[in-house]
């Protein structure tokens, strides 16, 4: 052997050696910065689920093999399965198939298959959530093969103690009615009514004048006497309504000619004339319950009347007749009033706090034992408090009320896949 | 040159022993300038502008307020790339300048600039710049509470308004003052607020806008100057003050005339102190508290500002009001003092290993102790010139500091100039030397020696060199340690030039002592029988070694990998990731359930976090977002002081993920805030898509992802969380509004301040100032049932409800908007396991160039990790043979034949050889750590053969013997050799064995260097002679 070869073999290798180190120091991986770092790894479901050709779960006994699909593309969902034996397609007419649905909360939903094109079809809609334990069962050349799994999706589990420290409280669904409400504002004025303007039936010279301005008058009380013009006759007159004097415009020696001597206003009951828009016209309507706020009370009382206006803008009011006999309010204040427009009684309602939005859908959360899972809901009216459930919740349901933003958020935290 | 310094230094001795003294207290003066830190910092050159907009939603952030700020800041000079980020009410642009560029210049320049646009942004927007910090700069954070029972002088407890007010107008402005400080950041609390809050109804009643209630505010707030009057020879000045002063005040200030009538703003509107609309909160052990953060200037010393701080807080406690406690929660101190200690115990132990081998070996007290008088020295020069180069002392920096390779050299030398002394005594018969013959002695004796020890320091010095090409993160945090190790060579190298002979001369009188300490004898007896069997076995012998480095080289693929290693904080940081949209006070709840679970674990001391964004956005998340700070407890007081962090973190990971609603990421406090202010992309790989359109851009990055996640090896595979944000949006039906005489923008005007609220001036008490804001009462707010009925007043009197004039919807809208380099962009991540990386990136780009259809204006580009990775390896598979051919120059240079200089060579390949089996049996991964350990190894192989070699030849050629020049040589260099390989092994065993804070980095390294110098040292005393005699053997006989 040569000498120098040799020492060449040793100057390759030891290049070799140096850079084979440096460049798998860089190459390696940088997997490892993330490790170092304490990384949390969620690494989802620890079982693989098998896939078959139609994205259905595969499911295998020997050499026979089913495949389970949902498919909802642009309809109900709804189950569809093919059967393999060997890898080779058998027809839907030669196996059978059952599948059973257990649901959180006990409900049952079974299947029956029957032979369409090159598969089986279940009958009925596979209703949402697609969260249950399925048991499977299928007949093939008289042989039995059953299978069960669970395929959740939108529930978690939270221990007793942890919902409790996070203020996560549920409530029975009922049945309950809704007020609508309309909120609405208006001024209170007088009733024309019980508006005088006291005039003088003949011209004459006031003599006399028994009233000033604030007094409380009765019907019929005297409040002035005039010396008519022609007569020279004194003549008294009366209060025509029971009232307050509230403005006073002639005095005793001035003459009483065209203009009121006096008015007087009966306080006792009281307009409230509420501004209507057009959006308020459509649902307004004479008798319905209005709560009218004044000041820190509540006043009950009903619409008496709607006036859709007489001009060219846009002025239509309601009116609420409202009892001022204490004379607390003054006229010309401006007031909210809410008008209950509707008085639904549903079925089911559930808390608005309870409604979360989970993917598409508005959702509720039930809650067995330590168990919670969403439920997709169809909504109907509301009224602020409550919301009217058309389908997704039965009567009885516990689900929660207080702070299921923290069920939502724990279920999107994970990103939550939408997988059968 | 070199005689004549030697020359120099022997005669000049007591001139050069004076220099020294001059050395030392230089090298005193800059210890105390010395910045240290527990880490090099790795934040780039950046310059964070923040823009608070207050109601802006992302998608107006971005539009009015970043998009301005970052094309007025292209074309800066040395700006790499701008970033930004849009959020709800803040716009922060990220410019990151080129490395090396003065932050201070660049401030500057983006001031400038930040001054021409002033008049493009919206009025009352102001953009700031971020505190002048780095990554490193929270130094110190502390924490805000009531002791029970204290009251305020109301006599009401102290709630988070309170403490904020304490924490802005007591605790802050008194920090601010510490030097090196720059700035207090502050989260959680309310900055309190007067809230004057109008009822709608009564506003109709009275026919008043919000608008003129703001407008009648802000006329009765104002005190005014009116110039002066002389008087009597007295000049008098006028002032009108008007300044409302209390909720009283504010009460009497009149908004409207009303049949004849002034209407009080007490008739229309509440006004109570009310909390601010805030972006932020903090917790502590599950309470809502108030969170000061201080942040250090760029170059200050951590340690000192973190110290300063802490005692500047203690003296602020005294002047708090009674039971209000501001409390140290995070004091960088702690970490750089247990990592300093760790690196000067380290240094410590290794000088002292170092000093007993030279006595032991050397058997001459005087002797080790001139050679040990190097490490400090040397030392000293080093932190001048760290001082000088900007290098703060860290872990990484002091690191890699071995004083047993330091004073290789010298020892060549005094071992050298000791057996001469020895020698020429013996030959006197016992006479002592006169001076003239010491120095003359002691000058031969060096200059046998001094070549090549110079020329193995030399060699040392440019193996290090490769350091010097990383760039990135790695380059920050490898080019410091390069740095120090080169100049303390470089100061040792001069060092044993000037002082060593010099000192020599002066001290080494009287009769010299050398006995060949027993292991020596013993060792030269060992060693001559093994020699013998070497030379005779000499192709066995090459062969085997040969046969090791193979063996090694495939070891060393199958050893684990990583890239730096982390250093262990001792404390624990982690992230607590809501779903996007989740409000501060959901946020505040499920965080106070989150801590109460950390707390209880024994070994925490203190939990406490920040959620959302504080007053000074350094770091902007939103309020789904929070940062948990875990103290721990001293390991002495945990109920089993061995546990492991590991362990502990992964117990932490089990229990909190128990808990509901929360995701998180485990890491320590100046990781992540490195991580935050690095950013860019984080994972192995991130494809970004630039373009106009958000939605587009979502549904693009969504087909990236998806073939991200088909490719194997994929893990993690991620797209930005931009959409998500709820949100009610209040659609103006133009028609409708034309009908009632409004346009948009009144009643865009009359939402915001309902609403949001508008700002009606200030209230000052004293020095202290609060904002009136006028906004609609809170059940009024925030009932969204209602908000539809809620009257618009119109100009002539009457109202309009909103549901009349504006269609209201909840809709999720962007959460935030991205942009980079001017455009927008959202990012796909991906990271890569059990696969290279390479490949991977390869086939993504394939498969993303096939499967995804851009449209037009749309645009891919590849980052991440891989980038750096792949670039740092071109540059290193470059490099590093280059080096081993300048190396391989240099011995040319020094024996003129290339065979002697291949045989010095082959030391490299054995040396590294111990290196990988060390590692591989402690059990440690290749890191760069480790790497540099390799290069610190070759520089030492290199120097072992160096010696033994010159020493050879020159008998070689004396005697003109091959082989009796071989055992004579290699006989007489096996004490020299022996004792520069004990000292650079013994010197690094403290490091290697260590297990404090900070050991973790140095670890692999002193593992590799001890390793290696085994294998190096057997090897250059067996194989290298084989190896010389196979060579010239053949030349002979030819």
């Amino acid at each position: 052997m040569n000498m120098t070869s040799s020492l060449k073999y040793f100057f390759l290798l030891s290049l070799a050696l140096v850079v084979s180190i440096s460049t798998a120091l860089l190459s390696h991986s940088v997997a490892a910065e993330t490790s170092s770092g304490y990384e949390d790894e969620h690494e989802g479901h620890a079982e693989e689920v098998r896939k078959g050709p139609h994205r259905g779960r595969l499911l295998a006994k020997g050499d026979f093999e089913v495949e389970l699909a949902i498919f909802e593309k642009g309809m109900p969902p709804e189950y569809r399965a093919w059967a393999t034996v060997g890898g080779e397609i058998i027809a839907p007419a030669d196996w059978s198939l059952s599948v059973t649905l257990m649901r959180l909360g006990g409900k049952v939903d079974d299947f029956s298959f029957s032979a369409r094109e090159d598969y089986l079809l279940g009958a009925g809609v596979v209703e949402e959530p697609h969260s249950f334990d399925v048991a499977v069962e299928a007949v093939y050349q008289g042989q039995k093969y059953a299978w069960s799994f669970p395929s959740h999706e939108g529930r978690l589990e939270i221990s007793t103690e942890i919902a409790e420290k996070a203020g996560v409280r549920s409530d029975v669904a009922r049945a309950g009615s809704m007020k609508q409400m309309s909120h609405l504002y208006g001024r209170l004025i007088a009733d024309p009514q019980n508006i005088s303007l006291v005039q003088a039936r003949f011209p004459g010279l006031i003599r006399k004048i028994n009233v000033s301005v604030g007094d409380e008058v009765k019907a019929g009380q005297v409040v002035a006497e005039v010396e008519a013009n022609e007569s020279l006759k004194r003549y008294p007159l009366r209060a025509p309504i029971s009232g307050t004097v509230t403005q006073r415009f002639l005095n005793p020696g001035e003459l009483a000619a065209e203009g009121p001597l006096m008015t007087i206003v009966n306080h006792q009951q009281v307009w409230l004339e509420l501004n209507l828009f057009p959006a308020d016209v459509r649902r307004v309507k004479v008798g319905q319950a209005v709560e009218v706020k004044l000041g820190d009370t509540l006043v009950a009382g009903k619409i008496d009347h709607v006036n859709l206006g007489s001009g060219s803008a846009l002025a239509a009011t309601a009116r609420v007749v409202l009892d001022n006999k204490e004379q607390r309010w003054p006229l010309g204040l401006m007031v909210g009033a809410d008008v209950v427009v509707g008085v639904v009684n549903a079925p089911l309602v559930v808390a608005n706090s309870a409604l979360q939005n989970f993917r598409d859908w508005t959702v509720a959360f039930i809650q067995v034992g330590n168990t919670y899972e969403i439920r997709p809901l169809t909504l109907g009216r509301t009224d602020g408090e409550v919301t009217e459930v058309l389908e997704g919740l039965n009567l009885g349901d516990r689900y929660v009320v207080e702070n299921s933003y923290l069920l939502k958020a724990d279920l999107e935290k994970s990103g939550a896949s939408h997988d059968h | 040159m070199i005689k004549q310094i030697l020359q120099f230094s022997i005669n000049r001795r007591w001139l050069v022993l004076s220099l020294m003294a001059v050395l030392i207290a230089i090298g005193a003066w800059s210890y105390q300038q010395l910045p240290i830190d527990a880490v090099p910092d790795i934040t780039n050159v950046q310059v964070q502008i923040n823009t608070e907009a207050p109601g802006y939603s992302p998608l107006e952030a971005e539009q009015r307020i970043s998009f301005i700020v970052e094309n007025a800041l292209a074309g800066l000079p040395n700006l790499d790339y701008t970033r930004s980020l849009s959020r709800y009410g803040l716009s922060q642009v990220t410019v990151v300048f080129e490395e090396g560029t003065d932050i201070y210049f660049a401030r500057n320049l983006v001031s400038q600039r930040l001054g021409q646009i002033k008049s493009q942004l919206p009025s009352g927007l102001e953009p700031e710049m971020g505190p002048i910090a780095t990554g490193l700069g929270e130094v110190f954070m502390y924490s805000l509470s009531a002791q029970a029972g204290a009251m305020q002088e109301d006599g009401s407890p102290y709630d988070a308004t309170a403490l904020r007010e304490i924490q802005d107008w007591i605790i802050k402005p008194q920090l601010l003052l510490v030097k090196g400080v720059t700035e207090i950041n502050t989260i959680g609390g309310y900055a309190k607020q007067y809230h004057i809050t109008p009822d709608p109804i009564k506003l109709l009643q009275y026919q008043v806008s919000l608008e003129d209630v703001v407008d009648a505010l802000q006329r009765n707030n104002q005190n005014r100057g009116a110039g002066y009057v002389e008087h009597n020879g007295q000049q008098l000045l006028i002032r009108s003050s008007a300044q409302l002063r209390n909720i009283a005040d504010i009460k009497q200030v009149t908004v409207t005339h009303h049949a004849g009538f002034p209407v009080p703003l007490s008739e229309v509107a509440e006004v109570a102190l009310g909390k601010e609309l805030r972006t932020g909160a903090a917790t502590r052990d599950g309470e809502e508290t108030v969170l000061g953060t201080a942040f250090m200037l760029v170059g200050e010393n951590a340690r000192t500002v973190a110290k300063a701080v802490a005692e500047k807080l203690e003296s602020v406690n005294k002047t708090l009001p009674a039971g209000v406690v501001a409390e140290a929660v995070y004091n960088r101190t702690t970490l750089v003092d247990k990592t300093i200690h760790t690196v000067a115990t380290n240094l410590l132990e290794g000088a002292l290993l170092v000093v007993a081998v030279l006595f032991f070996l050397l058997g001459n007290v005087r002797a080790a102790l001139i050679t040990a008088m190097v490490i400090p020295l040397s030392m000293l020069a080093t932190i001048t010139g760290m001082v000088q180069v900007g290098v703060s002392a860290n872990l990484m920096s002091l690191g890699a500091l071995d004083f047993g390779l330091i004073v290789d050299g010298a020892v060549i030398i005094v071992e050298n100039t000791v057996r001469r002394l020895s020698e020429a005594q013996s030959q006197q018969k016992g006479r002592t030397l006169d001076l003239k013959e010491r120095l003359a002695v002691v000058y031969e004796a060096t200059n046998e020696v001094i070549r090549p020890s110079l020329f193995g320091i030399g060699i040392i010095t440019v193996v290090y060199l490769p350091l010097f090409t990383l760039a990135g993160v790695e380059g920050k945090m490898f080019h410091p340690m390069a740095a120090t190790v080169v100049m303390a060579l470089v100061a040792a190298s001069v060092l044993s030039l000037t002082l060593v002979p010099a000192a020599i001369a002066i001290f080494m009188k009287g009769k010299i002592s050398e006995k060949e300490s027993f292991v020596i004898r013993g060792a030269k007896n060992i060693y001559r029988g093994l020699l013998g069997f070497a030379l005779k076995l000499r192709w066995l012998m090459v062969s085997v070694a040969t046969l090791l480095v193979v063996v090694s080289a495939w070891l060393a693929t199958t050893l684990g990998s990583e890239f730096i290693p982390q250093l262990d904080e001792g404390d624990i940081a982690l992230h607590a990731l809501r779903i996007p949209g989740t409000g501060l006070d959901q946020a505040v709840s499920m965080q106070s359930i989150l801590e109460q679970r950390l707390k209880e674990f024994p070994q925490v001391d203190k939990v406490f976090a920040k959620i959302g964004t504080a007053e000074v956005a350094t770091d902007p998340m939103p309020p789904s977002v929070a940062d948990n700070f875990v103290i721990l407890k001293p390991r002495s007081e945990w109920p089993d002081p061995k546990m492991s962090k590991q362990a502990l973190v992964d117990e932490m990971v089990s229990a909190v993920t128990k808990l509901p609603g929360n995701n998180y990421e485990f890491t320590q406090p100046i990781q992540m805030r490195f991580n935050e202010l690095v950013s860019g992309v984080r994972s192995d790989l991130g494809v970004k898509v630039f373009g106009d359109d958000l939605e587009q851009l979502l549904e693009s990055g969504e087909e990236i992802l998806h073939v991200l996640e088909e490719l194997d090896g994929v893990a993690d595979a991620r797209l930005e969380q931009v959409s998500g944000l709820p949100m009610l949006s209040v659609q103006p039906k133009r028609a409708a509004l034309a009908r009632y005489g409004l346009d948009a923008g009144a009643l865009q005007d009359w939402l915001a301040t309902a609403i949001g609220g508008q700002s009606a001036g200030l209230i000052f008490e004293g020095d202290r100032r609060f904002d009136m804001v006028v906004r609609l009462p809170e059940v009024q707010r925030t009932n969204l049932h209602a908000l539809a009925s809620l009257p618009i007043p119109l100009a002539n009197g009457a109202y309009v409800p909103l549901s009349e004039v504006a269609d209201l919807e909840l809709a999720p809208g962007p959460n935030q908007i991205s942009r980079e380099s001017g455009k927008r962009r959202v990012v796909v991540t991906a990271n890569v396991r059990g696969r290279d990386l390479g490949s991977f990136v390869a086939e993504a780009q394939q498969r993303i160039a096939e499967d995804v259809e851009l449209p037009a204006g749309y645009w891919l580009d590849y980052g991440g990790t891989f980038e750096q990775l792949e670039s740092a390896s071109k540059r290193l598979s470059l490099v590093v043979p280059a080096t081993l051919l300048v190396i391989l120059g240099l011995l040319l240079m020094m024996f003129g034949t290339l065979r002697d200089a291949l045989i010095i060579f082959s030391g490299v390949p054995l040396a590294l050889t111990g290196g990988v089996f060390a590692l591989w049996i402690r059990d440690l991964p290749l890191s760069i750590s480790a790497g540099v350990g390799f290069i610190a190894l070759s520089g030492i192989a290199v120097l072992n053969g160096l010696v033994m070699l010159t020493f050879i030849r020159q008998l070689w050629h004396e005697q003109g013997n091959l082989e009796q020049a071989i055992i004579e040589g290699a006989l007489i260099r096996l004490r020299p050799v022996l004792m520069t390989a004990m000292v650079a092994s013994l010197g690094f065993i403290p490091m290697a064995l260590n297990t404090g804070i900070g050991a973790e980095v140095q670890r692999p390294l002193a593992t590799v260097v001890i390793g290696g110098i085994v294998s190096s040292t057997l090897l250059t005393l067996l194989v290298l002679p084989a190896l010389y005699r196979i060579v010239h053997g053949r030349q002979n006989i030819d």
